[in-house]
C-alpha cells in the first residue's frame, strides 16, 4: 500500500510532558483518515509537526514518501491544511485574504471565486472577515486550504463551529473530494461521530499514544456483539445465567449476553428453558462506533 | 521571494499605513515652516532650516514611525493565527522574514524621500533665494536611510517577539526618547540604535561620502545591522507557532 503520510516514532515533548508519544502514523493514498482522541489528545501538536510549524523531540515524518525536514517546501507545495482555530487577516475581507495566500501559491485568480463557491462564502467575499461569525471564518479556513488543489489535506477540527447543515456541507464536500478527485484527507475530530461518514481509516489518538490504526471496517468488527433477552422475571433469569458460569448483565429488565457466539446464545435460551422462564425475544445488539470509540478511549484511561 | 513581497505588501497596505508614513515628514514641515531665526550672514539658509527640521525629525520621528511600521506588518500575523497560515504555505521563515524587512526599508526610503520633498516645501515656501544644497540633503536623506537599517531589523524583531502590538511601541518609545542626551556622547552616541539616524542625518558631521566616517559606518552601523538582523532572523526560525 502507498502511504501518503508515514511518521515513525514522531515524539513531542513540552518540558517534561509528552504530548505526543512514539507515533507511527500511516495515512494511505486515497483515504480520509478521521484522527481522533479526546481533548488534549495531542491531535493539533501531531498536526502541527506534520506541516512543519514544529519540530519534533524526535522521531521522523514521510510525506508523499519525502522526508519532511529536508523537503518541506516541495511537500508542502501539494497539501492544504487547517490548523485549530480558523486563522485569517482581520483587516482584510474573505476574498482578499485569499489573495493575499494566493500571491504565494501562485495559482489562476480565478481560484478564489471558485473556492469561495465550494464553500458557500461567495456572498460574504467582500465583507471585512472580523466581522465573518466563527462558521464563516471556518469556512473561509477551509476555501484557502483548497486554493491550489492540493493532493493532501490536514484539517484540524474542520467542523468546529459549523452549524449541523454546515457540518453536512463540509463532510460532503471532503467525501466528494476524496472519491472524485482521489485527494488523500486526514481530518481531526474529538467525536466519532463528526466523521464516522466520511472516514475510510481511522487512527485514535489517546495521551499522545496511537491506541488504534485500521480500517473504519476493521473497527466496526471490534464492536462487541451483545445478545438482548426479554425474559419473564429478567432478575431471576440473571441469576441463573450467572451461576452457570455465563457472561452477562442485566440493565432495565433484560438480561445481556456479552460476546455471545451461536453456541452460546443457545446455550443460554436452553438454560432459560428449562428452567421454566418464558423467553419473549432473543435480539442482537451492536454497540455504535461511538460506544466502541468511548470503549477504547476510557479503557485506557482507567488503566 | 518576489510572490512573498508581493503578498506582504498586499497585506500592509490594506493596512492603513499612509497616515504612518506622513506623520514624520509633516511634524518636520510644520516645525520648519514656524521656526523663524535669523541667518548669519554667509550661511545657506537651507543649511540652518535641514539642521532644525532632523531634530524634530531624525531624533524623534523617524525612529518612532519605523517602530510603528514594525509594529503594523506583524500585527496582523498575531492577531488571529496570521503565522500559523502564512508558515503552513510553501515557503521558508527566513524568506518571510527578509521579505518583511525589506518591505519595512523600502517604505523607510519612501518617508526619507518625503522629508527631503517637506525640507525642499519649506524653503519654498519661505521664498529662499540661495540654491538647494543638493550634494549635502541627498547625503543626508541616504545617510539616515542607512542608519536605520540596524534600528528597523531590531524593531522588526521585536514585533515577531511580542503578540502584543502595544509591547514594542511602548519599548521603543522609551529608547527613542533618551536618544536626544545620547548623541551628545562622542564615546556612547555611534552605539546608539536609536540615535544613529540623527547622526547620519546631522549636515555638521565629516566630509567624506556620508556625515559620518566610514569605519563608523561600516563597524558601528553595519555590525548592529549583522548583530539585530541575525538575532530576529534566527528568533524567527525558532519561534513555535
Ligand atoms: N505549546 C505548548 N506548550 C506546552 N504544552 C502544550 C503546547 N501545545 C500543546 N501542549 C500540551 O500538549 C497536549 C496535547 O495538546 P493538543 O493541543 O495537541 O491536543 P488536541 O488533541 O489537539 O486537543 P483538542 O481536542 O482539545 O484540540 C496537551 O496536554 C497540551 O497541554
Ligand atoms: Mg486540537
Amino acid at each position: 500500500m502507498e502511504f501518503i503520510i508515514e511518521t515513525s516514532g514522531l515524539t513531542k515533548k513540552f518540558g517534561k510532558d509528552t504530548a505526543v508519544s512514539g507515533l507511527n502514523m500511516k495515512v494511505p493514498k486515497g483515504e480520509v483518515y478521521g484522527f481522533l482522541g479526546p481533548n488534549g489528545a495531542g491531535k493539533t501538536t501531531t498536526i502541527r509537526m506534520l506541516l512543519g510549524l514544529m519540530k519534533p523531540t524526535s522521531g521522523t515524518i514521510h510525506i508523499f514518501q519525502k522526508d519532511l525536514q529536508k523537503e518541506r517546501i516541495s511537500i508542502l507545495k501539494r497539501v492544504g491544511s487547517l490548523v485549530e482555530q480558523p486563522s485569517y487577516y482581520p483587516h482584510l475581507t474573505g476574498y482578499e485574504n485569499l489573495e493575499a495566500i494566493r500571491k504565494i501559491l501562485g495559482v489562476p485568480e480565478k481560484r478564489i471565486a471558485a473556492v469561495l463557491e465550494l464553500v458557500g462564502l461567495s456572498d460574504a467575499a467582500h465583507k471585512k472577515v472580523k466581522g465573518y461569525s466563527l462558521g464563516m471564518k471556518q469556512r473561509l479556513g477551509i476555501a484557502a486550504s483548497l486554493l491550489h488543489d492540493p493532493e493532501l489535506l490536514i484539517l484540524d477540527e474542520p467542523t468546529n463551529g459549523l452549524d449541523p447543515s454546515g457540518m453536512k456541507e463540509v463532510r460532503n464536500l471532503l467525501k466528494r473530494l476524496a472519491e472524485e478527485e482521489g485527494k488523500t484527507i486526514v481530518i481531526s475530530s474529538h467525536l466519532l461521530s463528526e466523521i464516522d461518514q466520511v472516514a475510510t481509516t481511522v487512527g485514535v489518538l489517546l495521551k499522545g499514544k496511537l491506541i488504534f490504526q485500521d480500517s473504519i471496517a476493521a473497527m466496526r468488527k471490534q464492536a462487541q456483539q451483545k445478545i438482548k433477552l426479554r425474559v419473564s422475571d429478567g432478575e431471576e433469569a440473571w441469576r441463573t445465567l450467572l451461576s452457570r458460569g455465563m457472561k452477562v448483565d442485566f440493565k432495565e429488565g433484560a438480561v445481556f449476553l456479552e460476546n455471545a457466539s451461536d453456541e452460546k446464545a443457545a446455550e443460554a435460551v436452553a438454560v432459560l428453558v428449562e428452567n421454566g422462564f418464558a423467553v419473549y425475544r432473543v435480539e442482537e445488539q451492536k454497540s455504535s462506533l461511538e460506544e466502541i470509540f468511548l470503549q477504547m478511549t476510557k479503557g485506557e484511561r482507567d488503566k | 521571494m518576489l510572490p512573498i513581497l508581493q503578498s506582504e505588501w498586499f497585506k500592509l497596505r490594506k493596512a492603513k499605513i499612509v497616515s504612518v508614513l506622513f506623520t514624520g515628514p509633516l511634524a518636520g514641515f510644520l516645525l520648519g515652516f514656524t521656526i523663524h531665526g535669523d541667518v548669519p550672514e554667509g550661511v545657506n539658509p537651507w543649511h540652518i532650516l535641514l539642521l532644525f527640521m532632523n531634530v524634530i525629525y531624525a531624533l524623534l520621528f523617524l525612529p518612532l514611525m519605523t517602530g510603528v511600521l514594525a509594529g503594523l506588518i506583524c500585527r496582523y500575523e498575531h492577531q488571529a493565527g496570521g503565522w500559523k497560515q502564512l508558515l503552513t504555505l510553501p515557503v521558508t521563515r527566513g524568506k518571510v522574514f527578509t521579505g518583511k524587512y525589506i518591505i519595512l526599508m523600502a517604505l523607510v526610503l519612501f518617508i526619507q524621500l518625503l522629508y527631503l520633498g517637506a525640507v525642499y516645501g519649506v524653503g519654498w515656501a519661505k521664498g529662499f533665494t540661495e540654491p538647494f544644497p543638493l550634494e549635502i540633503v541627498w547625503k543626508s536623506i541616504f545617510g539616515g536611510w542607512i542608519a536605520s537599517f540596524p534600528l528597523v531589523a531590531l524593531q522588526l524583531w521585536m514585533s515577531i517577539l511580542f503578540k502584543n502590538f502595544a509591547a514594542p511601541l511602548a519599548v521603543n518609545a522609551v529608547f527613542t526618547l533618551p536618544a536626544i542626551l545620547a548623541v551628545q556622547s562622542e564615546r556612547f552616541g555611534p552605539y546608539y540604535p536609536w540615535g544613529q539616524p540623527f547622526l547620519m542625518m546631522y549636515i555638521g558631521g565629516g566630509d567624506g561620502v556620508f556625515f559620518v566616517p566610514w569605519e563608523q559606518l561600516l563597524l558601528v552601523v553595519g555590525g548592529s545591522f549583522l548583530v539585530f538582523f541575525l538575532g530576529g532572523y534566527i528568533y524567527f526560525q525558532r519561534k513555535a507557532v
